[in-house]
């Protein structure tokens, strides 16, 4: 589920990159969910061909897939086979961090490889003959199609790029246990984070793991066809297949940019990065050795903690770089020693050390909007809000932290924390108006208690709401100020030095700070 | 070690006298001799509440006194040290009064940290520095250390309470001055037991006190009081947003 304003930022992605007709069908798909063809047409009131051919450039750039769903048909145990559309909302934002990704593969790949993951990023998907037609328009002539092979190859082991997943996978109807979870999850009122159909789809479209990577194109590895695509005709029978066999005629192999592996690589250097501010350099350095030796282990971006490593394997790693080689062994255990102190970086068990990913990223989002608080509500609200969402900060033993806490209490505590008792009434209220506290009524008898609490799953969803209608909001005033320049140059045709050059300013201001929001979205969203 | 801090006398005692009242007889027996009857009922009144006090539109309903008597004798009475005014937190407009040998219960001061009604924010602050300073210098400390430490600066001519001393570091953990962890034993937190609850500071102290600014703090919209009101194409929308004129000023 997404919520309203994340639908709103990404229909404007949508907009700005591709138009209005095919944000009209991507957000028909936010809004609605997975959809077939037929429906979309009826829901947006757009052409077939008009919705077929948005849905076309969703496809080819990673923004909507294809699958098909086995439903019971009407009679009997027959299988219906319905196509159907759902939009990949990560896929939308994650077009506006492709510069972030160029940046990443810069620090380790040349100019060429650059070059090829660039026209991946800009066209979605691409085929060996179109990279090496690309490469030869901008390098020239005297490029080889093995040369361009080999950067492709280099690209795919670093896992920066990878097979388009298959073009419609089979879903088969969720099965009883899951639906039972399902309902069980809803009574208990607690927001399971149950696979979405989303995921579900994205999970099916990936044949394994090997295949995905695989660099293979020796038609005798028998490689399953159903990751062998043929290209644009291929789409197209895709999107008939209900009128037309889809019989493939040539094969191609599509490729295009891994995302998954991109933000996970930010999310590793978000958490040095963290490590670096709350300790020193030196614990950095340890921390991106454990960040490197875990690497070829983990691949998934949402985990908790890393695969363990012993001591020898961490300094190992801290001597490879350069900034770790005048460490001494003595110094990467101190570095350990701290990083696994509180607030806590690293968990250590039976002498080995793994990354606390859950931990750092909590850490990191519980600063965001601590900051939010104070800024927006002032010191007051920052310490209700810190006391209502202490987790862990005090290690009173005498309370159940993840309790609400009375009105009483909470004025109690308020007062030993001196802050006057009316104003600390008032902000709770202003707090919980504006979705950043819970509030309860509990009826006891005569009495009327108020609880409060800061529950952090809907507080945190509420955030990250804001923080798409923040970024939403930079990115119209950017465009704003964008129209209002083109204006001011065209009225005037020297328009003073002064007002161009603030002008840039004020573009490099938005955009930067943008991409820092979306730095922020990432850690609550993707991490 | 030498604390250039006074805290007048008068708000020493009020803050910082141990709980509970002072039971000294007052030296003047003779004096609650001398006291007209009326005066005398009045005075066994307030002195029944002990600790809380009694509003004067109480004390006339209990006393049944008129009020010209009543302002009367409590003049009398305030005249001979049998009883004094105090400030209720709650109610700062209403007067109370209660007998002499009484310190004023919690319910009346607002606690431990009130002084004639004003939280006491001198003193609290005092503390919160002097604590922070400590925790910064020596990296970890546990309460009975800083106890300690502030006992034995001198600066403060009476004990705190340990729940005192607990309200401080709690305000400083709150602030993101100081946090609260868990002794492991070795590293930096070798001279305590594990498992004992210390205190160290935060990085924050290197950023010069201010939490660190996140990102959508740093931008008009992650500040803004109208956000939840704010539309593309309302009245409040990004294109006339006065917070984005201001930011973008230069
Ligand atoms: S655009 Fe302006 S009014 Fe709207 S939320 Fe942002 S700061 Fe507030």
């Amino acid at each position: 589920m997404v919520s309203q304003h994340g639908i709103k930022f990404a229909v404007h992605i949508i907009t700005k990159h591709f138009g209005n007709l095919v944000a009209k069908v991507c957000e028909c798909l936010l809004r609605r969910g997975a959809l077939t063809l037929q429906n979309i047409v009826r829901y947006t009131e757009l052409t077939p061909t008009q919705v077929k051919n948005s849905l076309l450039v969703l496809i080819q750039h990673n923004c909507v897939q294809a699958f098909i769903l086995e439903e019971p048909g009407g009679f009997g145990d027959t299988l219906r086979l319905i196509t159907q559309y759902v939009v990949l909302f990560d896929n939308i934002l994650h077009r506006l961090r492709f510069s972030k990704f160029l940046a990443l593969v810069s620090l380790h790949f040349d100019k060429p490889c650059l070059d090829l993951l660039e026209g991946l990023l800009q066209h979605g998907r691409l085929s060996l003959q179109q990279m090496f037609d690309r490469a030869r328009e901008t390098e020239g002539s005297n490029v080889t199609l093995s040369t361009v092979q080999e950067n492709l190859h280099k690209l795919v082991t670093a896992r920066y790029v990878e097979r388009c997943p298959i073009p419609e996978p089979v879903l088969e109807p969720p099965s009883e246990n899951d639906v039972a979870a399902r309902k069980r999850a809803a009574k208990s009122k607690i927001i399971v984070e149950a696979e979405t159909l989303e995921q579900r789809v994205v999970a099916a479209s990936f044949p394994s793991d090997t295949l995905r990577f695989s660099v293979a194109v020796n038609p005798e590895l028998n490689i399953d066809c159903a990751t062998e695509h043929a290209g644009e005709k291929r789409k197209f029978d895709a999107l008939e297949s209900d009128i037309d066999g889809g019989a493939t005629t040539e094969k191609i192999i599509l490729w295009r940019a891994n995302c998954e592996e991109f933000v996970r690589q930010l999310r590793n250097k978000a958490c040095i990065e963290n490590v670096r501010a709350r300790l020193d350099d030196d614990a950095a350095t340890v921390f991106s050795a454990m960040v490197e030796a875990s690497g070829s282990e983990e691949k998934k971006i949402k985990v908790v903690n890393s695969a363990p490593l012993s001591v020898n394997a961490i300094y190992e790693e801290v001597i490879k770089s350069e900034k770790g080689r005048n460490m001494t062994f003595n110094h990467v255990r101190a570095s350990l020693v701290q990083l696994s102190s509180q607030p806590r970086f690293v968990r250590v068990a039976d002498e080995t050390y793994s990354i606390d990913f859950k931990n750092i990223v909590e850490l990191a989002q519980n600063d965001e909007v601590e900051s939010v608080v104070l800024k927006r509500y002032g010191r007051t609200a920052y310490k209700i809000f810190r006391l209502l969402s202490k987790d862990g900060r005090l290690v009173e033993t005498d309370k159940d932290l993840s309790t609400p806490l009375t009105q009483d209490r909470v004025m109690k505590i308020s007062d030993s924390i001196f802050v006057e008792k009316k104003e600390s009434a008032n902000m709770l209220y202003k707090l919980w108006q504006d979705g950043y506290l819970l509030m309860e009524r509990l009826v006891a008898g005569a009495t009327q208690f108020l609880l409060w609490k800061v529950d952090k799953q809907k507080v945190w969803w509420h955030f990250l709401d804001e923080m798409f209608h923040g970024a939403l909001n930079l990115s119209l005033r950017v465009a704003y100020e964008i129209d209002q320049r083109d204006e001011i140059l065209k009225l005037r045709e020297g328009a003073s030095k002064e007002k161009r050059d603030r002008l840039v300013k004020v573009r490099m201001l938005m955009e930067s700070s943008l991409m820092k929001l979306d730095d922020a979205i990432m850690l609550f969203h993707d991490f | 070690m030498v604390f250039t801090f006074h805290i007048p006398a008068t708000r020493m005692n009020r803050s910082l006298g141990p709980p509970g009242p002072k039971r000294k007889r007052p030296e003047s027996s003779s004096q609650s001799d001398s006291l007209t009857e009326q005066e005398r009922i009045l005075y066994e009144v307030i002195r029944s509440k002990q600790d809380m006090g009694i509003w004067t539109r109480d004390m006339k309903r209990e006393t049944n006194l008129q009020d010209s008597v009543v302002n009367k004798s409590l003049k009398v009475l305030v005249a001979k040290n049998l009883i004094k005014e105090v400030v209720n937190i709650k109610n700062k407009g209403k007067k109370f009064y209660m007998a002499a040998e009484f310190q004023p219960s919690k319910e009346i001061t607002g606690g431990a940290w009130y002084a004639e009604g004003q939280l006491d924010t001198a003193l609290i602050s005092f503390l919160k520095d002097f604590s922070a300073k400590q925790i910064q210098k020596q990296r970890v400390l546990t309460l009975d250390v800083i106890s300690d430490l502030i006992r034995r600066s001198g600066v403060l001519k009476v004990d705190l309470a340990e729940q005192q001393i607990k309200d401080i570091l709690r305000a400083l953990v709150l602030d993101d001055e100081i946090i609260e962890v868990l002794s492991t034993g070795t590293g930096e937190f070798a001279s305590f037991p594990v498992g004992k609850v210390c205190y160290k500071c935060t990085s924050k102290g290197a950023r010069g006190g201010e939490p660190k600014t996140g990102a959508f703090s740093s931008v008009p919209c992650g500040v803004c009081p109208r956000i939840l009101l704010c539309t593309p194409e309302g009245v409040i929308s990004p294109k006339t947003c006065v917070y984005y004129n201001k930011w973008l000023e230069f």
